[in-house]
């Protein structure tokens, strides 16, 4: 054994009192890093695990608006052992008097394939059996409740009535789904027959789910592509079954953890400030060790392998409490995720927690060591440290301490922009935040001698506390200050969002897209709805969907990645003339009655984003045909504003003879938009209305999920903070009992010492909270400007919260601890000091 | 006989709020192997600074310092502590007994860094010789007084050093306590052979060394 760890682990049995602050800022930094990263882990290996289940089989061929032909049919029933069809569409569901959008999903007798369904009585043939010449459909209880349907009861899809055969509880393969505009109603597709909603030209897509045990996936997704891939054929298979899921935990986890991060950061602080203090305790020992022989090295090697023994115990901790809360909480997360989860330990993002606070706590450890080592004995006995560099090879230790962190944070997220830039945003946060501490101390010092606290000993005990020798400004402006930052962040980033889905969207959004009007009835319908005096505005437009799929010749994701307007289907309308409104950029819209070549006006920023120019031909996949056309014309579109806008318009006579519907958006008072539902579905039974206000809520709930998990993620951060904060306080109860008993000698009262005391830390939790309001609306401008390209408002109501949390909780500390010093005997405290 | 301690006009300012202020101005003197020598004066006078410069404690601004012929002013901060080592042995009005360990083990240290043999055994021995071999397995927390300064005796001594350095050893100690201090120094120093310098306030305590050197205002009077 060596004689540093020998002497270590004599210093050791004295127990780990002047630990607690260090272990429990590592332990929590360590445990939401932990937790963030099972919960990542156990949502991946659940959707590698049921990934068949999820997506209703081992393979899906996917279609727009239309059926697979005869020839595909035949493709699939020779390759699988199975196939099975399912069509999905949005339609209003009806009951009497009320109407709502449904996500309908029309099955055959073989769904599903994997899986089951979880229905709340009775099986999925009950629920679908006709009785009373009434098919059965199957609704989620939201959507009956909103109904007002028992079992039993009358609902009807188009012009097709139904009877409620069941209520769902769980579809097994629902995560593939995306986020959905309405709750889910089943029917089987044969049922739907007479329901004149699966028409030419409505919008509709089928999938084919194929069971094909043991097939190589990769060889059979090159024959299907290479056979039907030009048809519009999109290929799916159980090795991603849920893309948009993993895309978004993937996203999700990464920002989480870089959460996790800047909470150890903030952890890292009360870490330094915890090892400070230790070492202080331990001044003389280390002057003692000097005296008896010990080199630097050698004293270094000693408090050094402390550190790792107390670490290591934090990051025990911190891995049990992440794994352990997480385990506990199986049950309840399994419940509420709409795809299976598989809980169990994953050592991966154990040994990546493990790593970021080992790490993290020698780091932040090895400055006040190193500094500490270096002080000569007589200053580490008189009490008189002065400030010192830590030796070189300490300071190249460091970096590269430092190196491994930023390494380990981009290895791990797996994106360097984002860890780099939280990195960064933490580094430039504490350096603004030392700044600030360092400038309160100064304007305390300064305050302190100014004429205004004559007659206010108070006051002036307050200022000269903070702006003196052993202040904790810096410490509390720290470690609250980024915890409050991090929080402010979040707090701007999500305030902005609502404020501009809630405030400016709907005030020039229409109150309804209606889809899958048919030729004949648009003239009726405009008749109708203009009829209504509540109506202010109705735009109609021809609609049909198509892919983009090359680009002069090449395939399009070749040449613009993954742009938005090539992943997936499209809106493209056609029109003799440009709409009314329509503002030519560039080139010319093709004359009245042409019927040349196909011609193409195209989304003028969209076109310069895919670096598009006049004369380049595009391949358009429409209903499985290939259209190719060429660009005559650019034009301003405006998707900010929730109304009708198409990237792609084409020359009507490219498009001839293709079944097609229109489009509606109507602009009407709010009062009176439940009439015209009404009014419109009774009318139009096959056409939907969607309610921009409902479809508005939607993308608001799901986006306050994800508020509510980066919130909680940076309470957390908070937490450390207040952890930190609370271990300063308590470190700091010694010198305050002193100054306490020395003022009670002097003749001040509890209450004037106890408001003092109160003073200083509402002042240090003010500080700290008006740099995190800075910090804030800079991260904030930053994230929605820069990364999301969104526009930015200072949000008071945030900032103010922010600052007043700030202030309560240094308050609160600073109250608890400062209750034993007023309260202990001046003669027993001034005797003890002696 | 050999000259343990050489110093030559030695100066030593520290920076105070107010500016620098001389502690010693031009200090010389010699101790030669062997001898007893104590420092006094009133506080303040520069005596404990003094003796910190010899232990290679605090560093001079002028002059120089060498301790059994090696010259203490170049040497760096570990290149003091090696020296230190079976060199010299140091005693403080405080004691300075590290708290987490036990007397036996806090008298064992200086054997342990130097990385001797039998460092316990030996350590042992030293304080039955100060009479505590029966506390070794208490703390400094579990001590009185006189004997948290029996223990820092013994840690001095334990090395055989040619040098022991004794700041007040008796200040924080009654005059029972501090007289059998006083009493046990002089025999490890006897029994040892090695060469005191000690610094005190106390004139009675002073008496019982070779030489006294009273030193005023940072000079020898």
């Amino acid at each position: 054994m060596s004689l540093a760890w020998r002497l270590a682990r004599r210093e050791l049995r004295g127990g780990l009192a002047g630990f607690r602050i260090l272990i429990l800022c590592l332990a929590l930094g360590v445990a939401a890093i932990a937790a963030v990263g099972m919960l990542r882990a156990a949502i991946e290996g659940g959707l590698a695990d049921q990934g068949s289940v999820i997506l209703g089989g081992d393979a899906q061929m996917n279609f727009t608006y239309r059926f697979a032909s005869v020839e595909e049919r035949a493709w699939m029933e020779s390759h699988a052992a199975k196939v099975s069809e399912v069509v999905s569409f949005r339609s209003l569901a009806v009951a009497g008097e009320d109407r709502a959008l449904t996500q309908v999903k029309a099955v055959d007798d073989l769904w599903p394939l994997l899986g089951s369904v979880g229905l709340e009585a009775g099986t999925l043939a009950e629920a679908f059996a006709v009785k009373d010449g009434l098919p059965g459909g199957i609704m989620e209880k939201v959507l009956a409740d909103r109904l007002g349907l028992k079992l039993g009861d009358r609902f009807k899809l188009g012009t097709q009535v139904f009877r409620l055969g069941a209520v769902l509880l769980k579809e097994p393969d629902s995560a593939t789904s995306g986020l959905g505009l309405g709750p889910r109603t089943l029917v089987r597709t044969v049922d739907l027959a007479l329901s004149g909603l699966i028409a030419p030209g409505t919008l509709y897509e089928t999938d084919y789910r194929l069971l094909v045990p043991g097939a190589d996936l990769d060889a059979l997704k090159a024959q299907a592509v290479a056979a039907f891939g030009d048809k519009g054929l999109q290929w799916g298979d159980r090795r991603h079954a849920a893309q948009g899921v993993e895309r978004f935990v993937e996203r999700l986890g990464s920002f989480l953890i870089l959460v996790g991060l800047a909470g150890l950061a903030v952890g890292g602080v009360g870490v330094a400030s915890a090892v400070r203090a230790f070492m202080e305790a331990r001044v003389a020992t280390i002057a003692t060790l000097k005296v008896l022989g010990a080199e630097g090295s050698l004293v270094l090697r000693i408090y050094l392998l402390q550190i790792a023994v107390i670490c290591g115990i934090g990051v025990v901790l911190g891995l049990v409490l992440g794994a352990g809360g997480l385990m506990l909480g199986a049950p309840l997360l399994a419940g509420v995720m709409p795809f299976p989860v598989s809980f169990r330990l994953y050592p991966g993002p154990l040994l990546e927690a493990a790593f970021y606070g080992a790490v993290t706590g020698h780091l932040f450890a090895l400055w006040p060591l190193a500094q500490a080592v270096r002080q000569k004995v007589t200053a580490l006995y008189r009490g008189t440290a002065a400030r010192v560099w830590p030796k070189a090879v300490h300071l190249a230790a460091m970096a590269g301490l430092l190196a491994l962190f930023i390494g380990g944070a981009v290895w791990f997220s797996g994106s360097w922009k984002l860890a780099l830039g939280t990195l960064g945003g933490v580094f430039a946060a504490l350096l603004v935040l030392a700044l600030a501490g360092l400038g309160l101390k100064a304007l305390a010092r300064m305050l302190a001698r100014r004429r205004f606290v004559d007659g206010r000993p108070g006051v002036r005990w307050a200022l000269a506390a903070i702006g003196g020798p052993r202040s904790e400004a810096l410490a509390v402006v720290l470690s609250l200050g980024l915890g409050l930052s991090v929080l402010a962040v979040v707090g701007q980033i999500d305030a902005n969002f609502r404020a501009s889905i809630a405030r400016d969207l709907p005030a020039k959004a229409p109150s309804f897209f209606f889809i899958d009007l048919q030729d004949a009835e648009v003239q009726p319908f405009l008749a109708m709805v203009k009829g209504n005096p509540a109506v202010s505005k109705v735009e109609t437009a021809p609609m049909l969907r198509g892919i983009l799929t090359k680009i002069n010749g090449v395939n399009a994701r070749d040449v613009v990645g993954d742009h938005w307007v090539v992943m997936g289907d499209r809106g493209i309308t056609f029109s003799d003339a440009p709409p009314p409104g329509t503002k030519v950029t560039a080139g010319v819209w093709w004359p009245k009655d042409y019927t040349g070549p196909a011609q193409i006006s195209f989304a003028a920023a969209e076109a310069s984003e895919m670096k598009l120019k006049l004369g380049d031909k595009l391949t358009v996949n429409i209903l499985g045909r290939d259209i190719e056309a060429t660009i005559t014309s650019f034009r301003k579109v405006d998707f900010s504003s929730a109304g009708m806008g198409f990237v792609m318009a084409m020359s009507p006579s490219a498009v001839a003879g293709a079944p097609h519907t229109s489009i509606a958006t109507v602009y009407a008072e709010g009062s009176a938009e439940a009439a015209i539902l009404r009014d419109t579905s009774k009318a139009f039974p096959n056409i939907t209305a969607i309610s921009v206000k409902d479809a508005i809520g939607r993308v608001v709930d799901a986006l306050g999920a994800i508020a509510t998990a980066t919130v909680l993620a940076a309470g957390a951060v908070l937490v450390t903070g207040v952890v930190v904060l609370i271990g300063g306080a308590a470190a700091g109860v010694p010198a305050r009992m002193r100054e306490a008993a020395v003022l009670k000698v002097l003749g001040a009262t509890r209450g004037r010492i106890l408001a003092s005391f109160a003073l200083r830390s509402g002042m240090m939790g003010a500080a700290a909270g008006l740099v995190a309001i800075l910090a804030g609306a800079i991260g904030g401008w930053a994230v929605l400007r820069l990364v999301m390209d969104l526009p930015y408002r200072f949000e008071p109501w945030s900032a103010l919260g922010i600052v007043l949390g700030g202030m309560v909780a240094t308050l609160a500390a600073g109250v608890v601890f400062a209750l034993a010093p007023i309260s202990a005997r001046p003669a027993r405290v001034l005797r003890d000091a002696e | 006989m050999n000259t343990v301690l050489d110093l030559k006009d030695v100066r030593l300012s520290l920076k105070g709020n107010a500016g620098p202020v001389e502690i010693l101005r031009g200090i010389s003197l010699t101790v030669r192997e062997g001898e007893s020598l104590a420092l006094i004066g009133p506080s303040g006078s520069g005596k404990s600074s003094l003796l910190m410069l010899m232990a290679g404690l605090e560093r001079a601004t002028g002059g120089t310092v060498s301790a059994l012929g090696q010259d203490l002013t170049g040497l760096d901060e570990d290149a003091l502590a090696r020296f230190r080592r079976g060199n010299m042995g140091v005693v403080f009005q405080s004691f300075h007994l590290i708290p987490t360990m036990t007397a036996l083990e806090n008298v064992a240290v200086p054997l342990e860094i130097a990385g001797e043999a039998g460092a316990f055994a030996r350590a042992m021995a030293e304080l039955e010789a100060v009479g505590l071999g029966a506390r070794a397995g208490h703390y400094p927390s579990q001590l009185s007084g006189g004997e948290q300064q029996r223990v820092a005796l013994a840690r001095a001594s334990v090395g055989r050093p040619k040098l022991l350095l004794a700041d007040e050893p008796t200040g924080n100690l009654d005059t029972v306590n501090g007289a059998a201090i006083m009493d046990l120094l002089f025999g490890l120093r006897d029994r040892h052979g090695a060469t005191l310098v000690m610094v005190t306030h106390a004139p009675e305590l002073a008496e019982r060394c070779d030489r006294i050197l009273r030193l005023a205002d940072g000079v020898l009077a």
